[in-house]
């Protein structure tokens, strides 16, 4: 791929994911001063998986360094605008949903359970492919936007201060 | 409240009557209420009932933070006292859990004494939403057409995306509003945006009708009570992530149920 058609194709992957983290930021109702923050969140941690996919790494440890700097973006954001991180880091999350591994997942459940067909194999194997892709992904959010968390704060909250 | 008793209050070394522990219990359940309604993670709860019945001078706070329950125990010398509060979900609102947490904050510095805490938390529970609802339809209905474009839709399955998810969510807001069952709204939610959506497969109309399908029940995706699980999992809060996970599958369900009474009503197998 030329220079510029890459520069263009994570351009408009940070673009579309700045505008879905921006819908799911007024449907969580964050603060409006807010709102640059998640959708700044969002175009940077999927641009950042974009970008390493097309530079070869599989789609879970991508969205894990995406989503772990969602979550260090979304740490200093906080600290700018005093809002928890969590409004930032879920927000940001958003674009990385695997929602299509996810549809596919169900539909190919249902269409395995449809009985009037013979049981097709190959399906059986594409369905666990996308489970498994889907859970792992789910992980690698969860996991990379904690991260900041787990790395700095290790503090325990029982016990006395 | 004079000046003397305020003194008194926020004086760690004097011990706080019972009465006033039992203000101070009633203060940092309201607080912990509205934190685990509005969707942030155990920890989150746990840390600002701390910081709010440590700020108001109790000596120390003891909380168990379940799925829809918080206890805690509050202790101030020789006294102790410990109430149950149960905790029904709503939807997720963070600029409330924001506003918690900022008050939490000023608490611990010892700049809030109860009467003003209390008028505080009564003012945020009355928050009303930053967003004309209107604004949310489209809005949501956008993020849901951007989802198409990051999956690789063409233009037509971004319009039909667009326009389905915001049908989605008008019918979802008229279903919350009548307070159905959250999981039926989410069901009959996906089924709309499902018949919607399934006009991307008119013949000449999208090459990509299937990430129309996809895409526009994005909306419904649990991300928030799925990420929370993940989240309050790994720091150690079993039961709250292992309830909030389900809830996220239970949802996915709906969601795929909903989709597949579409499919099936449209004649759309894709």
């Amino acid at each position: 791929m030329s220079g510029l058609g890459f520069l263009w194709l994570i351009l408009t992957d940070a673009l579309w994911s700045a505008m879905a983290a921006l819908g799911f930021a007024v449907l969580f109702n964050v603060p409006v001063r807010t709102l640059w923050g998640c959708a700044m969140c969002g175009a940077t941690g999927h641009a950042v998986r974009t970008l390493l996919m097309e530079a070869g790494l599989g789609i879970e440890l991508a969205t894990l360094a995406g989503a772990t700097v969602v979550g260090f973006l979304g740490g200093v954001f906080a600290r700018q605008w005093r809002t928890p991180t969590t409004t930032f880091t879920v927000s940001g999350a958003i674009p990385m949903v695997p929602g299509v591994f996810a549809y596919e997942t169900m539909i190919g459940l249902l269409t395995i359970a449809d009985t009037s067909q013979p049981v097709n194999y190959d399906l059986v194997a594409e369905v666990i492919v996308s489970a498994v892709k889907t859970a792992l992904i789910l992980g690698a959010i969860a996991f990379g936007i904690a991260a900041p968390g787990l790395l700095f704060r290790r503090r325990r909250a029982e016990g006395g201060e | 409240m004079t000046d003397a008793a305020r003194r008194a209050d926020q004086n760690a070394n004097a011990p706080l009557t019972r009465e006033a522990l039992a203000d101070v219990i009633d203060l940092a359940l309201w607080a912990g209420q509205l934190l685990l309604q509005h969707g942030a993670e155990a920890e989150r709860v746990e840390e600002t009932l701390h910081y709010m019945a440590t700020g108001l001078g109790c000596e120390w706070i003891d909380v168990l933070v379940s799925p829809n329950v918080i206890l805690v125990t509050t202790s101030s010398g020789v006294e102790f006292r410990t109430k149950v509060r149960r905790v029904p979900t709503l939807g997720v609102d963070m600029t409330r859990v924001s506003a918690v947490n900022r008050l939490s904050r000023r608490v611990v510095a010892g700049e809030l004494d109860r009467a003003t805490v209390r008028a505080e938390l009564e003012r945020i529970s009355n928050l009303k939403p930053h967003y004309n609802r209107w604004l949310v339809v489209l809005v949501v209905g956008m993020a849901c057409a951007a989802f198409s474009r990051l999956f690789g839709a063409d233009w037509p399955a971004f319009a039909v995306t667009w326009l389905a998810a915001s049908a989605a969510m008008f019918v979802r807001q008229e279903l919350a509003r009548r307070e159905f069952n959250p999981l039926l709204v989410i069901l009959a939610t996906a089924f709309v945006a499902g018949v919607f959506a399934s006009t991307a497969g008119l013949p000449g109309l999208s090459a990509t009708p299937r990430l129309a399908l996809a895409a526009s029940v994005l909306l419904l995706v649990p991300g928030v009570p799925l990420i929370n699980a993940a989240e309050d999992l790994i720091k150690g809060y079993l039961v709250i992530g292992i309830v909030r996970g389900m809830v996220g599958i239970l949802i996915s369900l709906c969601i795929a149920l909903g989709l597949l009474l579409a499919m099936r009503l449209t004649g759309a197998w894709l």
